[in-house]
Order: structure tokens, then C-alpha cells, then sequence
């Protein structure tokens, strides 16, 4: 059974794993309804169909097998050809867009010349296979090359400069916007020497739109995401409300000179010269609204957003201004994980609060009736009683990145995914730059403050 | 190349789409019963939220209106992406259908 939400993406699923299982489908939602309600669906209609739901689960059982049933029929998809039929510049770009192909905006049309300079950004030929993916988790995976890479690239606005950073990103074989009714939102996050190879911004302003790099190449992970992961509305990907993350997935890199940490890829075992990009999935965001310790110390300010997040699997990504981690550091935590650590030993929310998230519900309850602690123990706590939800200070991520115009940070329940080399896709000449690269306009600062003034 | 022809560009690019994989193996499905009276029936409750309550709304259903029919209701192991073999070995050895609920 499945909630009648889900009979078209059910019908469209059961071709891809070629058995057409009997389905029935309650209204929807079923979730947070009440007794009573869920009730009613038990006696009512399927509304797909307008049979009573209980005779048409009764019939599923009982029916005897259609000879369509007994024979499924081997369905597959048929290859793509390279190139699209030739047309005027307008209709093409009509075409990627009804299609499906991009993200809404205009996109630079990936014609054989602009794909073959943006290859040049790489020593990798151009038809190795770079992996397979799908925004869910069970549908048929798409295999993408290293040229179907370069066609989305070239797509987002992104040069040959960018291209082995993009490539890393494709070699995760992760999506930017995983399917999910609830809506995941991305970052990738970039470390090393490409970062000033490509005057991406690790300062002031880097999660807004003023820096070219950080803007295409963000963008570039999400048509690929869109092509190369099957991404169709309705089809496979659910997100109820969708997250607006998904259009540059916080394309960043952290601002190494400035953190008086440890870069985030050598916590992850990269050396420092190595140049990596890593990514995080999660659901939300909050900004500190105001500096650290106005009133309250950073981690006392933390401590207070994470109580808001259901805390799954221990999932938190901190993005802080440099002066947060310099402010941090002055007050004793030397180290990223003893922030982590801190925060791990002082959040605390009750176990209702815990167990009332859905997310919980459906990823721990089952983990607690096996019995592994803590949430074994915490399943049969009374609903006041107070539980510290973080219990793996090593999921707790913090990046640092930004200008220093304030001590403020962003706040997340961002899951770190993984990290990939940047350098195994760089071309054997070193990184391919325009004879003129484009550049945007970069933040002028001088240390007396003169810089900028008239005269 | 994108060519300038009376007026309008007219080029030929490349599909922007990954390749499908798919070899799809069907398998076949379960023969179907001739009667739910006297069989056991297993509910199983893939781990969405308010799937539980749903299936225990079944389960009544069918103590109030097919009381020859024993269900037995049960939740997945792990959570819905992961699989349970002992939860089927089971269901294979004791019952003679299962309903999966609720997905979405």
C-alpha cells in the first residue's frame, strides 16, 4: 500500500524493477492523521480507482494472476544519441527548458565547440565513464561520461578553470537534490590551492552571489543533478516544497588563511596542499541573527538553534566568520572537535521532543527496538525527561568561511556525505585559464581603512 | 557551432542527459490465494510515519468483518530503504500473504 499521492511515481516504479506489484492506495496524508481519520480511509474508497479500499486489498490477494503478471515484459529505456537535431538558437533553448533540462534560468547552449574547449580542462578523456546516478534511491541510474559532465558544465556559464572542480563533484555520484517529500538542500565546499587557482571567495559575502566560480560551479551540480540523475517533477523527485538551496547548493570554499583551525579537509585526512571537495546534505539553515557574545557566547547561542533540529544522527554543520572561530579559540576551544565536543555534552532536549520528530521516528525507532543505546534507553524515558541528542560529537562539522565585517555564523543539521580529489582531474598542463578569465568585482579592504576612501 | 542563417543562429549541441543503464529483470509474482479465510495474513509496517496506525486500523477492519482471517503486524527492522531477511524468512515460514503500507 501506498498513499494515493504516490500511484503515478508507483506505476512509473514498478517498470523500472519489472514486477507490477498489486497496489492499493489509501488517501493521503497518512501521516500525523488521527485515529479516527485513519479509520475512515480503512473504510472508505481507494481514491485512484473509487473501489473500497479493503475489497481491492482482498482482490490483490486473491485474484488470480492476468497473463500480463505471469510474463512481465523486459522494459528498457532506450540509448541517447549524442547530439540533438540541429535547430535555430531560440528553439533550442525552448527545448532545454520545456524539457526539463535546466534549473529556469538561460543557460549557454552546449554546442560540440563549447564542450570540446571545456574537455580541454581536463586531462581525462572524454569518454571515461565518471559514474552512475539517480535522485532516489532504488530507480535505474543514468551513466554519465566525462563529456556529459562538460555539456552541463558549459550549460551553467562555467570555463575549462572550472571544470576539474565540477568533474570532482560528478565523481561523488551524488545528486544536489536528493528526492525526498522532505526537501533536502545541499553545500559543497571547497579546500585547497584551487581555491585561489580560480578565484573562487572564501570571505566576504561568499554565499551570495558575487563571486563567478562559486556561482557556476554551484550551479553546475545542479544540472547535472537535473540530467545526469534522472531529475523529473513529479516523476522522481518529491520534494514537497522543494528547498531553494537547490539552485547553488551554498557553493563555497572555506577560508583557510583566515581560520586559526584546522582546514576542513585535513580533519578529513587530505594534506593541506591537496585541493578537495566536500559535501554535506541536510534541511535547515539559521543564521545567528547577531554577534557572538553580544549577550551569549557562541557556543550558549549554538546550543539554543540546535535544540531546534531533531538532531538525527548527530548531524550539524556550523559555517562561521573567522572572527567566530578566533573568538572561540580565545575562550579555550582549540580545536573544532572541542566545539563539537562542547556542544555534544550541553544540548539538551526532552525525549518527547525527540522521539515527536517524524525523522526520528522512522530512522531511530527502528534502531531503539533493536536495542542500541542510547536510544534504547531513550525510547522508554517519560516525555519531560531531558536527553543530550547529540551523541557523536564526530558528525559535528564546522567550516569556517567568510569576511570578518562581524562574529557571526550559520547554524545547520547538514550531514557531511564525503570528500573527493579536485587534483585527479586537472588537466596535465595545470588549470586551463582564459586568456582574459572573467572576474567579478572583489571586496576592497585595507588594514588603516583607507582603501576605497576619495582622495 | 551556432551559424548565422538569414538572420537567426542554427547550431547542433549535444543532449545534456546521462545514459540509461537499465537492464530491468523482471521476476515473477507470488501465485494468489483462493480465500483469505483461515490464512495468515502479515501487515508490515515499512517505517513511514502514521504507517504503523494505519495497518493496526486494518488489522481491525479485519477482526470486525473477516474474523477467519489471523493477521499478524509487525514493523520493519531497520528503516524503509533497509531490508529485513529475517522479517521474510518468517513471513515465508508463517504466513501465506503480506501487505507492505504504507509507502509516501
Amino acid at each position: 500500500m501506498a498513499t494515493a499521492r504516490f500511484a503515478d511515481y508507483i506505476a512509473r516504479d514498478t517498470r523500472n524493477h519489472g514486477m507490477a506489484l498489486r497496489f492499493s492506495f489509501p488517501p493521503f496524508p497518512v501521516v500525523g492523521m488521527t485515529r479516527a481519520t485513519l479509520r475512515k480511509y480503512v473504510e472508505g474508497n481507494d481514491p485512484t480507482t473509487g473501489k473500497p479500499l479493503m475489497l481491492e486489498l482482498i482482490d490483490a490477494l486473491t485474484k488470480p494472476l492476468t497473463k500480463a503478471e505471469k510474463n512481465p515484459v523486459r522494459v528498457r529505456r532506450p540509448g541517447r544519441a549524442r547530439l540533438l537535431e540541429t535547430d535555430a538558437e531560440e528553439n533550442l533553448h525552448r527545448r532545454f527548458l520545456e524539457s526539463g533540462w535546466t534549473d529556469g534560468l538561460p543557460i549557454v547552449l552546449p554546442t560540440e565547440e563549447r564542450v570540446a574547449e571545456m574537455l580541454t580542462g581536463t586531462s581525462h578523456a572524454a569518454d571515461e565513464v565518471v559514474g552512475m546516478m539517480t535522485i532516489t534511491h532504488l530507480e535505474e541510474k543514468l551513466q554519465y561520461t566525462v563529456e556529459k559532465v562538460a555539456v552541463n558544465a558549459v550549460m551553467a556559464g562555467a570555463r575549462p578553470e572550472h571544470f576539474p572542480v565540477i568533474l570532482a563533484i560528478a565523481s561523488t555520484q551524488e545528486p544536489s537534490l536528493p528526492s525526498s517529500t522532505t526537501s533536502f538542500g545541499r553545500m559543497v565546499m571547497v579546500n585547497g590551492p584551487i581555491r585561489d587557482e580560480i578565484s573562487m571567495n572564501y570571505g566576504l559575502g561568499a554565499l551570495s552571489p558575487f563571486n563567478y566560480a562559486n556561482a557556476v560551479i554551484g550551479r553546475a551540480w545542479t544540472l547535472l543533478s537535473l540530467n545526469l540523475a534522472d531529475a523529473r517533477l513529479g516523476e522522481t523527485f518529491m520534494g514537497s516544497t522543494g528547498h531553494n538551496l537547490n539552485y547553488n547548493n551554498m557553493c563555497c570554499a572555506e577560508n583557510e588563511e583566515k581560520s586559526v583551525w584546522e582546514p576542513f579537509h585535513v580533519e578529513k585526512g587530505f594534506k593541506r596542499e591537496e585541493s578537495v571537495v566536500s559535501i554535506f546534505r541536510g534541511w535547515s539553515v539559521i543564521n545567528s541573527m547577531g554577534a557572538a557574545n553580544c549577550v551569549r557566547p557562541a557556543t550558549e547561542e549554538t546550543a539554543i538553534m540546535l535544540q531546534a533540529f531533531p538532531a538525527l544522527r548527530s548531524a550539524v554543520t556550523l559555517i562561521m566568520d573567522p572572527l567566530v572561530a578566533k573568538g572561540l579559540k580565545e575562550q579555550g576551544f582549540r580545536t573544532k572537535r572541542d566545539v563539537a565536543r562542547w556542544l555534544s555534552e550541553n544540548v539538551q532536549i526532552t525525549a518527547g521532543q525527540y522521539w515527536g520528530a517524524d525523522i526520528n521516528y522512522s530512522f531511530m525507532g527502528p534502531v531503539a527496538r533493536q536495542g542500541v543505546e542510547p536510544y534504547a534507553t531513550w525510547a522508554k524515558l517519560p516525555k519531560n525527561e531531558l536527553i543530550k541528542p547529540y551523541v557523536d560529537p564526530n558528525q559535528m562539522n564546522i567550516v569556517v568561511v567568510g569576511g570578518e565585517s562581524n562574529p557571526l555564523w550559520l547554524t545547520t543539521d547538514f550531514l557531511y556525505t564525503q570528500s573527493a580529489s579536485v587534483d585527479k582531474w586537472r588537466p596535465k598542463g595545470g588549470i586551463r585559464r582564459d586568456e582574459h578569465p572573467l572576474r567579478m568585482p572583489v571586496a576592497t579592504s585595507c588594514a588603516d581603512g583607507t582603501c576605497g576612501l576619495p582622495g | 557551432m551556432l551559424q548565422a542563417t538569414t538572420g537567426s543562429l542554427t547550431g547542433t549541441v549535444l543532449d545534456p542527459r546521462g545514459q540509461p543503464t537499465g537492464v530491468f529483470e523482471p521476476a515473477s509474482m507470488a501465485p494468489r490465494l483462493d480465500t483469505l479465510n483461515g490464512k495468515t495474513i502479515y501487515l508490515v509496517d515499512v517505517g513511514f510515519g502514521g504507517g504503523y496506525e494505519f495497518l493496526e486500523e486494518v488489522v481491525g477492519w479485519f477482526s470486525r468483518n473477516m474474523p477467519a482471517v489471523r493477521t499478524v503486524l509487525r514493523r520493519k527492522r531497520g528503516n524503509m530503504f533497509l531490508d529485513d531477511p529475517e522479517l521474510w524468512a518468517e513471513v515465508k515460514d508463517k504466513g501465506h500473504a503480506v501487505i507492505f503500507g504504507v509507502g509516501g
